[in-house]
């Protein structure tokens, strides 16, 4: 049961109260990247290449230059004359904004074209004549590490080899030993394939450089603002674009899911252009364009090990992961985690041992390894981990559920010191796995289960318990840029005591001008319709990090309560003020200040902000605001317990998804209703890779699937009916005991699906299978099974 | 992206005439739908054009054909075809092997091609190039046989005539092999129909 302490009228934490930015998006009137409109305003499109892997022999601008309209054709050699050819992405490597002599894979950007119009710059893009020299490219990760495969970077300094990094976690030696010795070991080799956000929203910028004023008005498709701000002026600070004359604005943002984290070359080449011409210049990417070049997520093959005793106690895990990383690291995870926070990959489950390694690649493939909807490959880690357990569960001759429950670390363990060193902060991952069981009625299931395997039916049940770890991060450990991964809020209370408070963060959808309205409602009483909630223009918010890796609740989300507990504190100096009475003597609750025993003297918050500006104490400041900037002391561990029930037609391999229960603890639950969205979301971002999206390359690097006509986003049609429900373990560290959800169905859900239907297939001797699992994968399967 | 089609198809008339057509690539190539020989190096190497429309998509690849093995023994041939679009969009590739045998009387052509695109027309055209290359090489049969009827009738050849224009053997072949590169290009709408066609037999008649 959520609890909620405000009243209705209030509408503080708890309450499912509408989505106030709703208003403006269901009537038409948000304000999106490709609404803005100035005068005198550019569109540049971009020349793309057609290969993978090519020397570029020529490009020449003539005819597109004779197209009316057409004012510029931009190439790397233009860019190269500015330095701004190359540019650093956030994990420290090097990407090319316009290539001077090499392509590096289909789509790559090649030239800009500048034009007065839309239409004449599309024209002009489709009469730009490449000339190239075709090279054979580097698709496979594995074949890419071996000696003979061609060193793709070999611009930079001291690249022998493919190889970008190599990192680890946990203890190899323990490990080992606990390996060697152990009853049972379980392994598989898995591929979460390359996959695509596909926000709704292309991505796309307008760059205003005023010349007489040295100013950049940069309005942008960004999920962090600040943080582009600081990356702007260090990459153009020697042309004299210092910091204070940038303003980035992200206005409405349709869909981030990480996809809107990196900085795209099309960014670069509109300031660029901008910036030497003193017009605006728009830039907004096509659909296929958005698909093909951008922004994928996972690509990670990885081999996962279980050690347990014959009983199924797990004792130790091992990974081994090569990440495909396309021709450059374009990942966007803290700094100092290149695999992001895989090693949160040990699980919900108590055991001591783990080891973790991870190697990097390049290939003829877009740059990038974004989180999609994700904690920093959280994702990848957790569908590893729930695989296998699974797995062993079969070896074992156990049910999955009971492995699990007999596994799980126990509610009164925590904090819990996982083997690769996070600390989990709080959990009760029994009562979740009860309660998903419960709901869908999981003895009956199998029962029902063990009756249609005897009439040679394929049902299965699939089970995922995860743990996530979001809200990066504490500054000890997390950074981007060296930039601490601390988050903001600033709230002014006006004198009728109204307030706007503003963020660091910036939501794409995820209903902060609601949410972060209660959290202030909840702290201060006043009512959440009041505070008008402003994120993403650098001008006016607090410096922040920005949303992504469910970060908002818990960072920005917490400094919203500090700062309105700021402002309490002072309430209370002013009340005491207004009532002739001692701070001690007063009495808090949700919206006034009375005075204990004396109910009938009260002033209300209202009152009192009214009195900051009119009747303020002498001494005190004047006023009413305040900022914070919180810095976690942890990050939090949400946790899920799904389950799905599949029946797989034997004879056309179709999968029909029967029941997905969901039951997720965030901690402390804001607005129940935002929370239930935002798991509907998810779940459906979920059963995309489980079951249907998948970018696929060939020899050649040719993508086969460039469009959504051949890359399938789920939608309402595929979607099945996700039931939804959680359970409350608040984390303890966090002001309002709020641990963040985003995330948690993209992470929970493929493996609960891919578990479903293996369990489905599991008389049939099978025992992985490695997503999307389409119906004719599962078809071939079944066919290869019945022919061995 | 890459695909690989097999084709036999039987024609009534005799091995050396229907070789003496399939082995020489200035008739030949007059009946693939799209393509055109306008330069000859010499006796194995051409250049040509083939052009393509995948509804939005038109690609004229410009390229060399070699006559890689001609063995009038064992009646096989092999062409390598390269092609590279004329504005720099993508490139493609092709392996034809052919071989004729009597057989019942006529003869019995056995071909092959191996088609491999890269680029925009890989990128959007990947799930029906197999549909629609399997519709060209079906025009390109009725092509060669009305070619080899037609050519029954004594007539000029490429080389005795000494010109270069194309030559139309047919309403259909004329349709398809219009001089200018652009009114050139075989329309993927066109033989869409068919492939949707394809599409659906396969949907609901249970496997090709």
């Amino acid at each position: 049961m959520i609890k909620c302490n405000t009243p209705k009228s209030i509408g503080g934490m708890g309450h499912s109260i509408k989505r106030k930015e709703d208003d403006r998006f269901i009537q038409g009137k948000g304000n999106y990247v490709d609404d803005i409109k100035l005068n005198g305003m550019l569109h540049m499109d971009i020349v793309r290449s057609p290969y993978a892997y090519a020397k570029i022999k020529n490009i020449d601008s003539e005819a597109a230059l004779k197209i009316p309209g057409v004012i510029a054709v931009v190439t790397g050699k233009d860019l190269e004359q500015y330095g701004l050819h190359w540019m650093p992405t956030l994990m420290s490597d090097t990407q090319m904004v316009l290539p001077t002599d090499t392509v590096m894979y289909q789509a790559q950007e090649v030239a800009a074209v500048i034009a007065t119009d839309r239409y004449a710059a599309r024209d002009g893009k489709e009469a730009v004549i490449v000339e190239y020299e075709q090279m054979k490219p580097v698709m496979d990760p594995y074949k890419a590490l071996e000696a003979d495969s061609p060193v793709l970077r070999s611009d930079k300094e001291g690249q022998t080899s493919n190889h970008i990094w190599h990192w680890e976690a946990g203890d190899k030696e323990a490990t080992d030993k606990v390996f060697a010795g152990a009853d049972v070991v379980v392994k598989e080799h898995m591929h979460l394939p390359r996959i695509h956000v596909s926000s709704i929203e292309t991505c796309g910028c307008v760059a205003d450089y005023d010349k007489v004023n040295n100013h950049l008005t940069m309005y942008m498709t960004t999920q962090a603002p600040h943080a582009i701000r600081t990356v702007i002026a260090l990459v153009a600070g020697h042309v004299g674009l210092t910091e204070e004359k940038i303003r980035v604005i992200s206005p409405d943002i349709g869909g981030g899911f990480g996809g809107k984290v990196p900085v795209y070359p099309g960014y670069v080449i509109a300031i660029a252009v901008s910036f030497l011409v003193g017009k605006p210049v728009k830039w907004v990417e096509d659909r296929t364009e958005n698909l093909q070049a951008d922004s994928f997520a996972r690509d990670y093959h990885i081999d996962v090990e279980m050690a347990s005793t014959k009983e199924g106690k797990i004792l130790a895990t091992r990974f081994k992961v090569l990440a495909d990383h396309g021709y450059a690291d374009a990942a966007a995870n803290p700094s100092k985690f290149p695999t992001g926070l895989f090693s949160i990959g040990t699980g919900s489950y108590d055991y001591g041992a783990a080891f973790m390694e991870a190697d990097a690649v390049y290939t003829n493939k877009p740059p990038g390894g974004v989180a999609y909807r994700c904690s920093f490959r959280v994702t990848e880690a957790v569908h590893a981990i729930e695989r296998i357990t699974d797995r062993l569960a079969l070896e074992v001759g156990k049910d999955p559920a009971q492995l699990r429950m007999e596994n799980f670390i126990k509610k009164e363990d925590f904090p819990w010191k996982s083997p690769t060193g996070w600390e989990y902060d709080s959990g009760d991952y029994h009562a979740g796995l009860q309660k998903a069981m419960d709901v869908v009625g999981y003895d009956a299931l199998r029962a029902e289960q063990k009756e249609k395997r005897a009439a040679g039916k394929l049902m299965g049940i699939g089970i995922s318990t995860f743990t996530e770890i979001v809200g990066a991060g504490p500054s000890k450990d997390f950074d981007i840029l060296g930039i601490k991964m601390f988050d903001s809020a600033e709230i002014r209370v006006h004198p009728t005591g109204k307030a706007i408070a503003r963020f660091g963060t910036k939501s794409q959808g995820q209903g902060h001008e609601t949410t972060y309205a209660q959290i202030v409602a909840e702290e201060l009483g006043i009512p959440a319709e009041h505070i008008q909630v402003e994120e993403g223009d650098t001008d006016t918010a607090p410096y922040g990090l920005g949303t992504y890796a469910s970060r908002s609740t818990p960072t920005a989300g917490a400094a919203a309560a500090m700062a309105a507990r700021k402002l309490r504190h002072k309430a209370r100096k002013i009340a005491a003020h207004l009532l002739e009475v001692s701070e001690e003597d007063l009495e808090w609750e949700p919206g006034k200040f009375s005075v204990k025993g004396a109910p009938e003297k009260s002033k209300t918050i209202q009152e009192i902000v009214f009195a900051a500006y009119t009747n303020h104490p002498q001494g005190m400041e004047a006023g009413f605001e305040a900022t914070h900037y919180y810095d976690p002391p942890n990050l939090t561990f949400p946790s899920g317990a799904y389950i799905c029930v599949v029946e797989v037609d034997k004879e056309t391999g179709e999968i029909d998804v029967r029941r997905f229960v969901a039951i997720d603890d965030c901690g402390n639950i804001i607005n129940p209703m935002i929370v239930q969205g935002q798991v509907h979301g998810g779940l459906t971002q979920g059963i995309a890779p489980a079951m249907y999206e998948e970018l696929i390359y060939d020899e050649e690097g040719n993508i086969l699937n460039g469009t959504l006509m051949d890359y399938l986003v789920p939608t309402a049609v595929e979607s099945p009916n996700w039931e939804t429900g959680h359970t409350v373990t608040p984390s303890p560290h966090h002001p309002i005991g709020a641990k963040g959800v985003g995330e948690s169905p993209t992470v929970g859900a493929p493996p609960a699906i891919a578990n479903a239907i293996v369990d489905a297939l599991s008389p049939l001797g099978i025992t992985h299978m490695d997503i999307p699992i389409t119906p004719y994968k599962v078809w071939k399967a079944i066919q290869e099974a019945e022919n061995n | 992206m890459k695909t690989t089609i097999t084709k036999t198809f039987h024609v009534e008339d005799t091995v050396d005439n229907v070789w003496g057509l399939l082995s020489d690539p200035r008739q030949v190539v007059t009946c693939v739908p799209g393509a055109s020989l306008t330069e000859e190096i010499d006796d194995n190497n051409f250049k040509g054009t083939v052009s393509l429309k995948f509804g939005p998509v038109k690609a004229v690849y410009n390229g060399e054909i070699t006559i890689e093995e001609k063995n009038v023994d064992t009646h096989q041939m092999r062409l390598k075809g390269k092609g590279l679009d004329a504005k720099g969009k993508g490139s493609a590739d092709m392996v034809m092997n052919g071989s004729v045998s009597a057989k019942e009387g006529g003869a019995e052509v056995d071909y092959s091609m191996e088609v491999s695109v890269t680029g925009k027309l890989a990128q959007f055209g990947s799930r029906l190039i197999t549909d629609v290359s399997n519709q060209l090489f079906d025009q390109f049969v009725g092509n060669f046989k009305d070619k080899l009827a037609e050519s029954s009738a004594p007539k000029e050849t490429l080389a005795e005539s000494g010109t270069k224009e194309t030559y139309p053997s047919d309403a259909k072949a004329e349709q398809v092999m219009r001089p200018e590169p652009e009114d050139n290009a075989v329309n993927a709408f066109s033989i869409l129909w068919g492939v949707i066609k394809a599409f659906f037999k396969r949907l609901f008649g249970g496997g090709k």
